[in-house]
C-alpha cells in the first residue's frame, strides 16, 4: 500500500534500531505521551527492536484511560434520564463507572447510541426533533477541533435539542504535571502526533527550555517512532535538549489555525479536571463558552458530579503515570480482561493494558529484564 | 506566531505566558480557585449529612450511652487523621461550651513513647490494638479514623474492641475501604463514609462530623427522652 509500506520497511527499522544500539548503552527512559503511538509500539514490537537500555514508559496519552470514574457516573446519569438519546465513541460504552458502564445502560432500556463522530450526533438530533441529543465529548487537542466545529455548526443551523457533555482535556498541562512529578524521572518525549497537528510544535518549547527534556513530535506508523526515538537518544548524546519534529509531512510548527481558532470561541478552560490516576491538574479540562450554554449538557442536567475513588484492585493509575507496568497489575491479565475490564486501560485500544494484553507483550518483558540483569 | 494559536495558547496553556501576565489578573485566578475549592468543600459536606444522617444519629447514641453508663472514649488515626484523634479527645475532655460536662476521652496516638516501643518491637499495625487492650473496658467506645478506610492498625483495633465488647465508630473516605466492608460483615457498629477521593474533601467533612457529634452527644445527654433503651 503506498505510502504506509514505507514506513514499515523491517530492513530500515533494524538499522534503525542498531543506530541506537550504537550510539549509548546508558539506561535511558523515554515515555511517548500519546496513546497512539502506544498502540504502534506494541503491535509492531517496537520495544523488541531497541536495545534493552532504552526503555519506554507509557504515559497518560489515552483520553478514555482517563477519565475518571465520576465523569464515568455522571455520562451514565444523563443517559438515563427520559428521553435523552446518549450518543458516545464505541470504546466509552464500555468503561466501567461506580457500579455499571453504558452498555449496560443501554442493555437497561437507556438509548445509547455509538456514533464516529459529533456531526453524526447532530445529525441524529436533526432527525429527531423531539428528543434531547446528548453527545459524549471527549478526547485531547485532537478531537476538541471537531466537537467545537460541530458546535459552530448547531448554532447556525439552531438545533436546539443537541448537547454536548464535554470532557475534553489538554495535552500540555499534563505533560508539565510529569515533568513537576518527582516519581518519574523521564529523559525524552515522543511527542504526540494528531495533537500536534492542531496546537503545533511550539507549544512544547517549554519541554526543552525549562526542564532540559528533548522532545519529537512523531508519526505514527513504526519507522516514524523509531526515527523518533533515533532523534532523541542522539540529542541525549550530544546535551542538546531542543523540540523536533520527525512528523514533518503533517505537523506544522504553528499547528491548525483554523482548529484553534474554533476552538478558542467555543470552548474555555476549567480552573481544575480530574484525571484518573494524576489527580486534578489546573487547567487542563475544556467547558463550554457562557455563549454556549443553550448547547451544554452540563448547565441542562443535574448530574452526581463526584469523584469517585477508583476500585481497590484497578491499579490504571500508576499505569497512566508510567510507574508500574500493566503486567504489574495485580489483576492484569485474570479479573482485568478486555472482556471483563476493571479498569479503562484495559478498554481503551489505547491503553497501555489493552495493548498488552492484544499484542502479548508479557515474554518479552521477562526477556528484556533478564538481558538487562545480566549487563 | 499566529494570532489564533496565540490566543488559544494564552487561554488553554497560560502557564506557557506567565511572565506576560498582569499580577491582578493571576490574584482572581487565585480567587476563583480558592472560592472553587470552598463551595466543592461545601457540597461534599452537605451530601454527606443529608446521607448520613441516620447513621451519625446512631453514632450519637452510642457515645452517649457509654458515658452514661460511665465508659470512656478512645479515638485512634494515623498522620492528619491522628491530629483528629487528639482534637476530639480535646474536645470531650475540654468542653468550651459552659453547661458541657467535661467526658472522658483518650487519644491512642498521643503517647509516643508508647506508639513507637510498640512499632519497633512488634510492628506498627498493632501501635492501637495494645492501647486497647490495656485501656479499653466492656461499655467503651473506639473511634478510629482513616481517610482511605483501609488502615491496618485501625482494622486491628477494631477487631481487638470487639472482642473485648467494646462498641466501636469508624470515619472513613472514598468508599470506604476495609472499614466499611467490616461494617458490612457486622463487625463495625458504625462506619461513616464521605465518599469523595479528595483527600482534602474528606478531612475537611470529618472535621464538621466530629464536632456535630460532640454537640449531639451533649443534646443526648441532657435530654433522657431520647436515652437508648
Amino acid at each position: 500500500m503506498k505510502f504506509m509500506d514505507e514506513y514499515r520497511q523491517r530492513d530500515v527499522a533494524r538499522r534503525l534500531a542498531d543506530e541506537i544500539a550504537r550510539l549509548t548503552d546508558r539506561p535511558l527512559k523515554l515515555m511517548e505521551v500519546c496513546g497512539g503511538h502506544t498502540h504502534t509500539i506494541f503491535k509492531y514490537g517496537i520495544e523488541d527492536l531497541l536495545p534493552p537500555n532504552v526503555q519506554m514508559i507509557h504515559g497518560p496519552g489515552c483520553p478514555v484511560c482517563v477519565i475518571p470514574l465520576g465523569r464515568v457516573d455522571d455520562s451514565i446519569s444523563i443517559a438515563l434520564e427520559p428521553g435523552v438519546i446518549f450518543t458516545t465513541f464505541g470504546d466509552m460504552m464500555r468503561v466501567p463507572g461506580s457500579s455499571t458502564n453504558l452498555l449496560d445502560a443501554k442493555a437497561a432500556g437507556a438509548d445509547v447510541r455509538m456514533v464516529y463522530s459529533p456531526l453524526d450526533a447532530l445529525k441524529i438530533a436533526k432527525k429527531h426533533p423531539d428528543r434531547r441529543v446528548v453527545f459524549l465529548a471527549l478526547g485531547f487537542e485532537t478531537t476538541a477541533p471537531s466537537t467545537a466545529l460541530t458546535l459552530q455548526q448547531a448554532a447556525k443551523d439552531r438545533v436546539d435539542n443537541f448537547s454536548v457533555f464535554c470532557n475534553h482535556i489538554t495535552i500540555v498541562p499534563a505533560l508539565k504535571a510529569i515533568l513537576d512529578s518527582p516519581d518519574l524521572k523521564i529523559d525524552g518525549f515522543v511527542g504526540p502526533g494528531h495533537v500536534s497537528t492542531v496546537i503545533g510544535t511550539r507549544p512544547y518549547d517549554f519541554v526543552a527550555r525549562e526542564y532540559g527534556k528533548p522532545l519529537v513530535v512523531a508519526g505514527f506508523e513504526p519507522l516514524d517512532i523509531l526515527q523518533s526515538v533515533y532523534m532523541i537518544v542522539r540529542q541525549i548524546v550530544e546535551r542538546r535538549a531542543e523540540v523536533e519534529n520527525q512528523y514533518g509531512r503533517v505537523v506544522l510548527r504553528d499547528g491548525n489555525r483554523r482548529a484553534m481558532e474554533a476552538m478558542f470561541e467555543v470552548f474555555e478552560p476549567r480552573e481544575f479536571f480530574e484525571w484518573r490516576g494524576l489527580g486534578s491538574i489546573a487547567r487542563s479540562g475544556m467547558r463550554l463558552r457562557a455563549s454556549y450554554a443553550a448547547w451544554d449538557a452540563e448547565r441542562l442536567f443535574s448530574v452526581p458530579g463526584l469523584r469517585i475513588a477508583d476500585p481497590k484492585a484497578c491499579q490504571c493509575g500508576e499505569i497512566l503515570k508510567g510507574v508500574k507496568k500493566p503486567w504489574e497489575c495485580k489483576v492484569f491479565g485474570t479479573a482485568c480482561t478486555p472482556e471483563t475490564p476493571i479498569g479503562s486501560c484495559m478498554v481503551s485500544s489505547e491503553g497501555a493494558c489493552a495493548a498488552y494484553y492484544n499484542f502479548g507483550r508479557l515474554s518479552k518483558v521477562a526477556e528484556r529484564a533478564a538481558a538487562m540483569a545480566e549487563k | 506566531m499566529s494570532g489564533a494559536s496565540d490566543d488559544f495558547s494564552r487561554a488553554f496553556y497560560p502557564f506557557l505566558h506567565e511572565e506576560e501576565r498582569a499580577p491582578e489578573e493571576i490574584t482572581d485566578e487565585l480567587r476563583f480557585s480558592l472560592l472553587e475549592k470552598a463551595r466543592e468543600s461545601v457540597a461534599v459536606k452537605t451530601r454527606f449529612f443529608e446521607e448520613q444522617a441516620d447513621a451519625i444519629l446512631d453514632a450519637g447514641r452510642i457515645l452517649a450511652r457509654a458515658f452514661r453508663r460511665g465508659g470512656k472514649l478512645l479515638v485512634c488515626g494515623n498522620g492528619g487523621s491522628a491530629t483528629d484523634a487528639q482534637h476530639i479527645a480535646v474536645e470531650f475532655m475540654h468542653p468550651i461550651t459552659v453547661g458541657r460536662a467535661a467526658l472522658p476521652a483518650v487519644c491512642l496516638a498521643n503517647d509516643m513513647a508508647m506508639v513507637t516501643a510498640v512499632a519497633n518491637d512488634v510492628g506498627v499495625e498493632h501501635v492501637f490494638s495494645r492501647q486497647v487492650i490495656a485501656l479499653g473496658r466492656d461499655g467503651d467506645v473506639l473511634l478510629g479514623i482513616s481517610t482511605s478506610g483501609n488502615s491496618d492498625n485501625l482494622v486491628r483495633a477494631f477487631e481487638t474492641a470487639r472482642s473485648m465488647r467494646l462498641a466501636t465508630i469508624g470515619f472513613a473516605g472514598g468508599e470506604g475501604g476495609r472499614m466499611a466492608a467490616l461494617h458490612s460483615e457486622g463487625k463495625l457498629d458504625v462506619c461513616l463514609t464521605v465518599p469523595t477521593s479528595s483527600i482534602h474533601r474528606v478531612q475537611e467533612t470529618h472535621v464538621t462530623l466530629y464536632h456535630v457529634l460532640w454537640d449531639l452527644v451533649h443534646t443526648i445527654l441532657q435530654d433522657r427522652r431520647g436515652e437508648p433503651a
